[in-house]
């Protein structure tokens, strides 16, 4: 029931699959979070951003891939990133690709559950030298999940850190806050054009409890 | 001894992926191998686009490959991927031509956050045309090759010790006795 005045709402799920912690990945992920609810919110629309913190639920994870069931902790995870209208998915670089963690989230998500969702690719490593993993190993990875993902991957190595002002001297690669600027208007500008009908969060629109007690039951 | 045929595939004439091949190609003549280098630049256009193989250079360089022992594919990367002119060569060659064969792939590159393309894109291809041993590749960056002065052309230390590990691998797989069972079954079928 979202009325012409309304503000736009868009939920925004960031997934991080760092290990340690503290975690540069960590930093990544929170940073594209936010780069894209600032990016949301000069186009108009009111963002919230649910960071899922994949460490916390490794046990889980492992849990549901031997019984096929989530825990209840897990499951508030699972929910934030199918019913977010836009994902950041971020994981470290291990072997030259994503983490075992990393992809034991993805093998849990249902068939289907991210066909059509907007993503934006983050990755982190200690050197430059796996820059390629975002798009030799995450993007088949999302490719075949048939999820929209916007065309800049971020990858950052530990010494983006500390470059974000200039121009790394051995490089000609635009420094990190620009590439995670960049990255989060393109997944903006998807979350806002996509045709998919925006995730509803039941708790935005409860049914009005004098409603309830005339007996009616949610508007449908 | 094994023979060995060297491919670069950069367009380039002056080309620091021939240079660096040229660095790997001293290594193994100094251990008594016997060494081939295929600039495919050198090829005619036309024939390889159109994959000619009638063509006598062509047809020449199709048999060398498949004569030698083992190979070295050299290729810089460009678009984060082995270079096109290498592809159009390896697209012409039959479906098995590296069967058998221990294979060293190189690359040069600007940056190194290219560096995975050796493994991610060069590797499977290599693989594709049934190579039998792909050892450890190595990427080398461009600022770290003097392709132009006539003097050393690795002007890096370190990776100057990198490339003498990957192509001591590489010399250490052909006397291996895999190596020389293939050599022999080649020579007798």
């Amino acid at each position: 029931m979202t009325g012409i005045d309304e503000p736009l709402r868009r939920r925004i799920a960031v997934v991080s699959a760092g290990l340690r912690n503290p975690s540069s990945t960590r930093l990544l992920a929170d940073r594209l979070g936010e780069a894209v609810g600032r990016a949301l919110g000069d186009r108009g629309a009111v963002a919230s951003v649910e960071l899922v913190e994949l460490r916390d639920h490794a046990h889980d994870l492992t849990n549901m891939l031997h019984t096929g069931f989530a825990s209840p902790e897990l499951q508030v995870a699972l929910d934030a990133v199918q019913g977010s209208d836009g994902l950041v998915a971020v994981t470290p670089i291990y072997s030259g690709t994503f983490t075992g963690l990393f992809k034991n989230f993805i093998d849990v998500l249902p068939e289907g559950a991210l066909a059509g969702h907007p993503v934006l690719l983050g990755a982190t490593a200690g050197t430059a030298r796996h820059s390629l993993a975002v798009d030799h190993a995450l993007r088949p990875l999302f490719a075949y999940l048939r999820a929209v993902v916007v065309p800049t991957g971020v990858f950052a190595a530990t010494d983006d850190f500390g470059h974000s002002q200039g121009v790394r001297q051995d490089d000609d690669v635009a420094p990190l806050a620009d590439r995670v600027q960049r990255a989060a208007r393109e997944l903006a500008d998807v979350v806002l054009s996509s045709s998919r009908p925006p995730a509803v969060d039941s708790f935005d629109d409860p049914t009005p409890f004098e409603q309830l007690l005339r007996g009616g039951g949610p508007a449908r | 001894m094994a023979s060995v045929l060297i491919l670069t595939g950069s367009p380039s004439t002056v080309s620091r992926t021939a240079a660096l091949a040229g660095h790997v190609a001293d290594d193994l003549v100094a251990e008594g191998h016997e060494v081939q280098v295929l600039h495919l630049r050198d090829l005619p256009a036309e024939a390889v686009l159109t994959a000619d193989t009638a063509h006598p250079s062509i047809a020449a360089a199709v048999r060398a490959v498949i004569a030698a022992d083992a190979l070295v594919v050299a290729t810089p990367i460009y678009k984060a991927s082995y270079s096109g002119l290498l592809k159009v060569f390896l697209d012409l060659l039959p479906q098995s031509a590296l069967q058998g064969k221990a294979v060293l792939p190189l690359a040069t590159g600007g940056t190194v956050a290219h560096l995975l393309a050796i493994d991610y894109s060069l590797r499977p291809v290599l693989v594709s045309l049934g190579a039998r041993h792909i050892t450890t590749g190595r990427f080398v960056l461009d600022a770290h090759i003097d392709h132009r002065s006539g003097g050393p052309v690795i002007v890096d230390d370190a990776t100057i010790a990198c490339l003498d590990r990957t192509s001591a691998a590489f010399r250490a797989e052909l006397r291996s006795p895999d190596a020389q069972l293939s050599a022999l079954a080649a020579a007798t079928a």
